[in-house]
């Protein structure tokens, strides 16, 4: 039996009476002696519901509810939440708690007269009479299955089996597995990989991708001066090994998991001690922490580790959404951060869309209604901790952002999402799609670490193709699977999926661990390509779909601040610990309702460090991230946009924090390259561009500088900010080829 | 760049989502797509107006878009009460409720003093007076207002399911009780996009008290593209972020900087072509540079007469705030703005219509603040032919209850059970009046409105079918008005 139907029969049968469903079904409509009755029915009760039920619970349209009232037998039968009648005892029938407003309220458009009420309870009373003769337009079942629904042994829910190294021709192109799957598809397509890029264009690549910030001109120049062989391997294991690395990559995964330091709502109040997850994150990926650990701390650190302050800080995980302080319903407000927890889990983890499943079955893929709240059943016993709430750990009593099991909760499908309408219960479990039954999971404490072993067992498919194609996505710019939270029917699907499940198998057997992927990624001449365009690739493939170039791509919000600070030589690369407050303008906190609350500024030094350790305030957002599209924090966020709108080109010219580092930009410049207006334009553009510039260009930005001296009466300095003013805002210093 | 591959057959359109829908929850392609439409019609960039897939032509997001059906109303202009204005003292008549004054009666209520069942009457602390060819009783805090009867349109049988400002105004702006979703001017620019690129589709005006509990979340555009976010405008001085030069840069030595900023990028751009990413960025520098002409001219209200002035009350201190951000709705929506947004009302307490205290000290202020300006613009859209091409919104996040909140005093407690929004403009029949509260105005009884029946009724009339205009997310294609849908106010429109 599908789920679907089981549920049914399980709701109907939780809610009748013994014997209620046979004796409906046994009994004549109406009597031929009823005819008063059905004159009753005729006159009084059926123009109510045509007026007021018809439209949603009729023949027609969609109806609502499952609930149709178009028959006896149909209101006996009942919908989502079992009949609607109870003829044994009227006045507990579901269609009176309705009308009466106690509870369910219909018709929503407003109460129907007490005299209207009152007709139907007599006609209730009366034994539910229908017109003589007239009974039952046929039955139309309510709950139409979805068209089609994929199968669970369909790619991506099937075993990953580590799929053959295909042959290609050009095998000199060829430095390892990645490659060969890069390039079969290549071949096949007709089409020719970009040669490898310069070295310039490489070390900017890494360190962007790497770190997220620019390679220092001596870091430029030593790299390109390299002879040796190994020059490149080596670049990549120094910025493997930086403590900028972690900075940077786990600033991705704080996007994934919704990384907030604030609860939303209404105070929008700070969480308290949350950066120490930030800090978690960050040293996880600095250690080479294994994906599968990295997993089961989040999860159920309190469960695998409770000694260990790293694991009790992990599960800052259940942490970071959205709280609301002073909700209008408890139970709605509860679920809700529930979902929040199911939702990112499953995109997250599975890179399902488990969170649809919340009031209805999966339109389109195997995931029942019972698989979103059986999920939910291993966080429930998290409590409702408040936003506030700290956890002293160990003997120094450090403050952390934790979870603690508190009592034992009975979870229950909740019908159409509604806290209100319990259905029946569920035992924890995971999507069937995957496991349909071989692991089975209780109620009892450790059901997170279950979960979270559950999660990195081999048997599972998803959660290492979902992290492979995460770390080419964040590698290539685009995903495997480009929708990397929806591997189900509605994302796109995979171009590679067998370098996907390569990449997956390798991810396992590797031990989960990430920096060992990254170093086969970014050693393979598919990543070394040069951006470029080839006339036949634009012709051929013009999306890049199948990897004929390296992608361009602009700066994320992050590096824009960072990369601006950098080339000021403002940039403090202090690591962890609290969060800073960047100065905001005045004309930005007045959007909050009370200007300038929860922003204390940091004082300057603070406030130039790197754009992770900024406070991440939910309704307040540093401008120059948001205007460059940085993560929004309410849900998880698995591709950053790239917006171009003309707000950012008014944020960069005439903000006052790009004005503010032009002009501390202008005095590093004076400093270092004292009195000569071309070796400081030639040294601008090194730090922003990290290449030399073209004599025609020298020329011609000193001419410009010139000109602001000499026709616009700017000062030597003025000239010399606004110069750099002009650099910060180019497309060269933005985008990385 | 980072365009998403094609369509799996079977799947990609099961959503109805377009192409371009695609491209944004991919996240790839975006950009590609951003600005150009506009200055291809400019005869700008046409050669390069494709994006990078070399097959989809650029199209701005903002765009200026035809509805799928005939449109009543081409922009909006929602006056914001923020902290809930009380019904039974402004427009939902309530005679008997004047008799029981400090009567304690048995009366069901929700706010944010929690859930009661009793509760001590505040009689309502204006006398109503019938206006117009209508008849309409209003409050003698409305008396301008009051003269415009026949153009408005009162739904007095309004709901929603929070009585928590948050949560509230998050629904009266997106119609979901939690962040991350879009609120309505997102929707609407998403679906129609703007008629002037010179300035943005979707306009906030905050009052000078501040923003509205959660600031920006009430304009944001949630999980759709920044670029239909509210931007936030002031009706005096330089009215966008940013947009002032900073100091010691003249408009010359600007120009200067951007010509040779665009002469670099140009040579950027020579070896890459075909990413129409950079073509659109170094388009927006010039677009910018526009907008610091034409923004401030929107609100330079110079050529503007003194009657006109006048008659928004911008020569009487106590109305001259609100009245100028009224004036600045109308010449923005006469510029091809879509989607306007007033507060009135900011910050906490008594700053806005959250009267808990004293209802008549808070009402008195703040109706006297906006009566004139709002009559001022109904007259001034109309005499000028633009009220029937305009959906003028009035309301609050909930309203509030007939009973005193505390022992003492006037203050009445939020109520999200029963409270009243006017419509006026756009379509919309002037003179009539849907639905009830019941007699002491405590819930609404007849012909009840959700939030999402206003909402489906602002997009009716922009030219949409409510439950058709859906955004693909999260797996799931999204509407304004939720999965269950909802269908616009039959008896206004």
């Amino acid at each position: 039996m599908n789920p679907r139907g089981l549920l049914r029969v399980l709701t109907v049968w939780a809610l009748l009476p013994p014997g209620a469903a046979i004796r409906a079904a046994e009994e004549p409509p109406s009597a031929p002696a009823d005819s008063e009755k059905a004159a009753f029915f005729t006159d009084r009760v059926e123009p109510i519901l045509k007026n007021h039920c018809a439209k949603c619970h009729g023949a027609e349209d969609k109806i609502r509810g499952g609930l149709r009232l178009d028959s006896r037998e149909a209101v006996l039968k009942g919908g989502d939440l079992g009949p609607a009648v109870e003829l044994d005892a009227p006045e507990e029938s579901l269609l009176l708690e309705a009308l009466r407003y106690e509870g369910l309220e219909m018709p929503p458009s407003g109460r129907l007269p007490d005299d209207d009420v009152q007709t139907i309870v007599r006609w209730i009373e009366m034994g539910l009479p229908w017109a003589a003769g007239a009974d039952s337009a046929p039955l139309a079942d309510a709950h139409d299955e979805p068209e089609s629904i994929a199968r669970s042994d369909d790619w991506p829910f099937d075993a990953i089996v580590r799929p053959p190294v295909p042959a290609v021709k050009e095998s000199g192109w060829v430095r390892g597995p990645i490659d060969a799957f890069v390039l079969a598809k290549l071949e096949a397509e007709g089409l020719a990989p970009a040669p490898e890029a310069d070295r310039r264009t490489l070390i900017r690549r890494l360190s962007y991708d790497l770190t997220g910030l620019p390679p220092s001109p001596q870091e430029v120049e030593a790299f390109v001066g390299d002879e040796s062989t190994d020059a490149y391997e080596r670049l990549v294991d120094r910025l493997l090994a930086s403590p900028h690395y972690g900075e940077a990559w786990g600033r991705h995964w704080l996007d994934l998991v919704g990384y907030g330091e604030t609860n939303g709502y209404e105070r929008d109040s700070a969480k308290p001690f949350v950066w120490r997850y930030r800090d978690y994150v960050i040293a996880a990926f600095n250690d080479d922490k294994p994906y599968d650990q990295f997993i089961h701390e989040q999860l159920a650190g309190d469960e695998i580790a409770p000694d260990s302050l790293g694991a009790q800080v992990a599960t800052g995980y259940y942490r970071l959404g959205l709280w609301d302080d002073e909700p209008a319903d408890r139970p709605q407000a509860r679920y809700d951060m529930l979902d929040g927890i199911v939702s990112t889990t499953g995109q997250v983890f599975l890179g399902m869309t488990i969170g649809c499943a919340r009031c209805h079955d999966h339109k389109r893929d195997p995931i029942p209604q019972t698989d979103y709240y059986r999920l939910l059943a291993f966080f429930i016993d998290m409590g409702d901790q408040t936003g506030l709430e700290v956890h002293p750990f160990g003997e120094n009593g450090v403050k952390v952002l934790s979870v603690r099991e508190k009592g034992r909760a009975e979870p229950h499908v909740l019908l159409r999402g509604n806290p209100y309408l319990v259905g029946p219960k569920v035992e924890p479990g995971v999507p069937e799609a995957i496991d349909s039954g071989e692991t089975t999971f209780t109620g009892e404490p450790g059901k997170r670490r279950a979960l979270a072993e559950w999660l990195t067992d081999r048997r599972n498919p998803m959660t290492a193709r979902v992290f492979a194609n995460r770390l080419w996505q964040y590698h290539f710019g685009r995903g495997i699977v480009p929708t990397p939270n929806d591997f189900g029917a509605l994302g796109e699907p995979a171009t590679h999926p067998e370098l996907l499940d390569w990449l997956a198998a390798e991810l396992m057997d590797g031990g989960w661990t990430v920096k060992r992927m990254h170093r086969m990624i970014l050693l393979s001449s598919a990543y070394r390509m040069s951006s470029k365009a080839s006339a036949e690739g634009l012709a051929r493939d013009p999306a890049n779909q199948w990897f004929w170039r390296f992608p361009m791509r602009r700066l994320t919000a992050e590096e824009v601040r960072d990369a601006i600070l950098a080339a000021s030589g403002e940039l403090n690369l202090k690591a962890g610990g609290p969060s800073v407050r960047p100065p905001i303008p005045a004309e930005v906190l007045a959007g909050q309702s009370v200007p300038g609350q929860g922003w204390d500024v940091s004082p300057p030094d603070e406030a130039a460090r790197r754009s992770v350790y900024v406070h991440v305030k939910r309704s307040l957002l540093v401008p120059i991230l948001a205007t460059h599209d940085a993560a929004d924090t309410d849900s998880s966020c698995p591709v950053r946009y790239t917006t171009t709108v003309p707000t950012q080109a008014l944020g960069l010219l005439n903000g006052s924090f790009s004005n503010e580092q032009a002009a501390l930009f202008a005095r590093r410049l004076e400093a270092e390259c004292s009195g000569d207006l071309a070796d400081q334009i030639r040294r601008a553009i090194v730090l922003t561009t990290n290449r030399e510039p073209r004599p025609d260009e020298l020329a011609r930005d000193v001419a410009f500088a010139r000109s602001l001296r000499t026709e616009a009466g700017l000062s030597a300095h003025d000239a010399l900010t606004q110069y750099c003013l002009l650099v910060l805002n180019a497309n060269e210093f933005l985008y990385l080829d | 760049m980072r365009q998403p591959g094609e369509y799996r057959p079977s799947g990609g359109q099961f959503c109805g989502r377009t192409r371009r829908e695609f491209l944004w929850e991919t996240g790839g392609g975006f950009t590609a797509t951003a600005l150009a439409a506009m200055f291809a019609r400019d005869g700008f960039l046409t050669r390069q107006a494709r994006a990078a897939d070399g097959v989809t032509p650029f199209v701005s997001p903002l765009a200026a878009k035809v509805p799928p059906r005939p449109a009543k109303a081409k922009s909006v202009i929602f006056l914001f009460m923020y902290g809930g204005p009380s019904h039974v003292d402004t427009f939902d008549y309530k005679p008997k409720l004047y008799g029981l004054d400090n009567k304690t009666i048995e009366i069901k209520t929700f706010g944010r003093g929690g859930k009661r069942n009793e509760g001590r009457v505040v009689g309502p602390k204006w006398a109503f007076r019938p206006y117009g060819e209508s008849g309409k009783m209003v409050s003698d805090l409305f008396p301008n207002l009051g003269n415009c009867v026949d153009d408005m349109a009162f739904v007095h049988s309004m709901y929603a399911e929070s009585p928590i400002h948050g949560s509230a105004m998050l629904m009266m702006n997106s119609g979901r009780l939690i962040s991350g979703n879009p609120c309505l001017g997102s929707w609407v620019t998403y679906g129609l996009g703007t008629e002037n690129q010179n300035l943005p589709g979707f306009v906030v005006m905050l009052d000078k008290t501040g923003g509205p509990i959660s600031g920006p979340k009430n304009w944001s555009s949630g999980y759709m593209p920044a670029v239909y976010q509210g931007t936030v405008i002031r009706a005096d001085g330089v009215p966008i972020h940013d947009l002032a030069l900073p100091p010691g840069t003249d408009r010359s030595a600007r120009r200067r900087l951007l010509d040779r900023l665009r002469e670099k990028n140009e040579e950027h751009l020579a070896e890459r072509a075909d990413n129409s990413e950079l073509a659109a960025r170094i388009a927006s520098y010039e677009l910018a540079f526009q907008m610091q002409q034409h923004a401030p001219e929107a609100v330079d209200f110079s050529r503007e007469t003194d009657e006109t002035k006048s008659l928004y009350g911008i020569d009487r201190a106590e109305t001259a705030d609100f009245g100028r951000k009224c004036l600045l709705a109308r010449r923005l929506v006469e510029r091809g703005v879509r989607f306007v947004q007033v507060y009135a009302g900011g910050a906490h307490n008594d700053d806005n219509w959250d009267a808990h205290t004293d209802i008549v000290a808070n009402h008195t202020k703040h109706a006297g603040r906006t009566d004139k300006p709002i009559a001022g613009l109904i007259q001034d859209l109309k005499r000028r032919g633009l009220l029937d091409e305009t959906l003028i919104v009035w309301g609050g996040e909930f309203g509030r209850q007939p009973t005193a909140e505390y022992a003492e005093g006037t203050g009445r407690d939020h109520n999200s059970y029963g409270f009243t929004v006017w419509l006026a403009g756009g379509g919309i029949k002037g003179g009539t009046t849907v639905g009830a509260t019941d007699e002491l105005g405590a819930a609404a009884v007849e012909d009840r409105c959700h939030v999402r029946n206003l909402h489906a009724t602002i997009l009716n009339q922009l030219g949409f079918d409510p439950n058709a205009l859906t955004y693909f997310y999260g797996g799931l294609d999204q509407k304004l008005v939720g999965v269950e849908g909802a269908e616009p106010i039959a008896k206004l429109v």
